[in-house]
């Protein structure tokens, strides 16, 4: 799958899932941390939106805010798992 | 002798003035530090001309400078009204304006986006800015906080208070309208550290990892605990549970407190938990809403040598009841009996003792309870009332709380938690008011009635649900939803919208809450 095409995928369900993501201009490098967009709990619904939608298997170590900060970072990690995987 | 909340920190740092009391990051500040910075903010805010008893607001980030001011606003005679940094511009106004603030201590990054409320803020004479960006320009005289904390103070010092005096106001939700400002004495607040330190035996070896917003009197409590015993804490914001994990072990933390939310993320199979010891983590504790059993059967397994303590408590008496770690197999879904120096009651509606097994409301004696709610008395009136089931030689002069809590005591008379007596919601360790979210679903102007409930949810305690009735035609529930998520912090705004024709009420007309519940499947006490 092309980058953009992930990056379209994640912007879809997290303007579908998280209500502050609607009304803003989310694109792929929103800070979707520091801005609240997605907290905690959000970031849980997320890795399993990755775990499902895309096959890869996020482990605790690569829980960490450089994976997450933004739809870009989320979608080249999730590319990198992906290439890993293939 | 200690008697304001400032005592405690110059005693602790006369005792350790090399021990490190504060680590935030990179940052790490000894007791002797602290205390440096704290007395020339002090002395920088009389300089202003803070007099006493002003209301000097904190809205900042979990950071060192937070701990600085608050204690920095104690030692210069004023009162510190911290602010959640998940508020809102305009809830902010609400509460500056509502407490008369003259000061209010922030970052340069924040004050652009406050700087349309400003003017909603008549008493407001000065900002006081961390230099993390540039400074937007304010009508407001504006002073940089680390050149404030550089001062340097005068020999002599002289305190203005008592410790009956007001020391915080912090702002809680209740069941109808705004915030209210719950106030709080330097009594109180001591009293607080006092109890808590002793029952979880805090002393100078421990080390405390504070992710609770101070805001929050749980939160604020592991400050006030661990300056008074010389402790060290660990300031941290966190994302994933990962971090707070590598935190527990870098920096080898023995006491950790949190709201029930925090122990679902911490248990989640790919937090790590379980994969790792924590051999220095002597205790946690649980506030803000009860465990779910699930969680805590986990954390049971993943920390075996860890106290497990269940507390229960309301910012309108700090602490109230709490359950020794011993207690928890037999009775885990029990939050336990009064805390050190503190009896708590359960009454009925007329004002006589509930035997054990009824259900009655949670009333709170000692000296924790609040002086009253900022410029509400009619409020306080009801919350803080004479204790009519005192031994005549107390007299009715002594005011007791009442929470709006419903419990009951088992034989053995330890407390379990059963609802709220009012509307009021309580999900993720916050205090929710319906109305405040039903005023925003109003303001979408495509609703014509609302109402908003608590519905059962096991990882925030309780979610909250709004019932809208369509001003006309249809509503699109997730344009709401969007709409709320831009007006309110993210723990009010709704998990479910449900569109209905009519909301059920009762005789008087007013919204029928309890029948809504009921529908929603909960047995409340209402």
């Amino acid at each position: 799958m092309e980058n953009g095409e992930v990056q379209q995928r994640i912007l879809q369900f997290i303007k579908a899932r998280f209500p502050r993501a609607k009304k803003r201009n989310v694109d792929p490098s929103s800070a979707l941390l520091e801005s609240g967009i997605i907290d905690s709990l959000g970031m849980l619904d997320v890795v399993s939106m990755l775990e499902k939608d895309f096959g890869i298997a996020v482990l605790d170590e690569e829980l960490v805010r450089d994976n997450f900060q933004t739809i870009a970072h989320i979608a080249e990690f999730v590319s990198r798992k992906s290439e890993r995987k293939g | 002798m200690d008697f304001l909340l400032h005592h405690m920190l110059c005693t602790t740092a006369h005792r350790f003035p090399d021990k490190e009391a504060l680590v935030h990051g990179h940052e790490r500040l000894k007791y002797a530090d602290v205390l440096r910075s704290v007395s020339g903010l002090a002395q920088a805010l009389r300089e202003i001309g803070i007099k006493r008893g002003d209301r000097v607001g904190i809205f900042l980030e979990h950071s060192v400078a937070q701990v600085i001011a608050i204690f920095g606003i104690s030692y210069a005679g004023a009162v510190y009204v911290p602010i959640n940094c998940l508020l809102f511009p305009n809830q902010l106004a609400h509460i500056a304006a509502s407490c008369g603030m003259r000061v209010l201590i922030t970052a340069n990054s924040k004050l652009g986006s406050l700087l349309l409320v400003l003017p909603k803020i008549p008493t407001l004479e000065f900002v006081v800015t961390l230099s993390d960006s540039e400074a937007p320009s304010t009508p407001l005289r504006r002073f940089d906080f680390d050149e404030m904390t550089r001062n340097a103070v005068p020999r002599t010092w002289v305190d203005w208070g008592i410790s009956r005096d007001l020391a915080a106001i912090l702002y809680t939700s209740g069941s109808t309208g705004k915030p209210k400002g719950v106030m709080l004495s330097h009594a109180n607040i001591m009293a607080g550290a006092s109890i808590v330190s002793a029952y979880l035996e805090i002393t100078d070896d421990d080390r405390i990892l504070a992710v609770l917003p101070f805001s929050f009197d749980a939160g604020l409590n592991q400050l006030t605990t661990a300056f008074q015993k010389g402790s060290c804490l660990v300031l941290m914001n966190f994302v994933f549970a990962q971090e707070i994990l590598q935190t527990l072990s870098e920096e080898r933390i023995t006491g950790l407190a949190g709201v029930p939310t925090l122990w679902t993320l911490l248990t989640q199979p790919n937090s790590g938990l379980l994969k790792q010891s924590f051999p220095d983590l002597r205790y946690i504790t649980n506030t803000g809403g009860a465990m779910p059993q699930s969680v805590l059967s986990i954390l049971r397994r993943a920390l075996p040598s860890s106290k497990i303590y269940l507390m229960y408590g309301l910012t309108e008496a700090f602490r109230s009841t709490y359950l020794r770690p011993e207690e928890l197999e037999r009775r885990p879904t029990s939050i336990g009996k009064a805390i050190p120096d503190t009896e708590i009651l359960v009454l009925r509606d007329d004002g006589t003792r509930c035997l054990p097994g009824e259900v009655g409301e949670l009333v709170h004696r000692g000296p924790t309870v609040f002086m009253g709610y900022w410029n509400d008395p009619a409020l306080t009136e009801k919350t803080l009332q004479a204790n009519r089931v005192a031994p005549a030689e107390v007299g009715r002069e002594e005011k007791v709380c009442y929470s709006g809590d419903l419990v009951m005591a088992d034989d053995e008379g330890f407390f379990y938690y059963v609802g709220r007596r009012d509307t009021m919601i309580k999900s993720s360790g916050f205090r929710i008011s319906p109305t405040e979210v039903e005023e925003i679903l109003f303001q979408s102007g495509v609703v014509r009635d609302a109402a908003v409930v608590g519905v059962p949810d096991g990882m925030l305690g309780q979610a909250i649900k709004a019932f809208v009735v369509p001003q006309e035609g249809r509503v699109d529930p997730d344009e709401l939803l969007a709409f709320c998520a831009e007006r309110l912090p993210k723990y009010m705004v709704p998990k479910f919208i449900e569109v209905i024709p009519d909301l059920p009420k009762t005789n008087s007309g007013k919204v029928d809450y309890s029948e809504l519940q009921r529908r929603e499947g909960y047995e409340s006490g209402l």
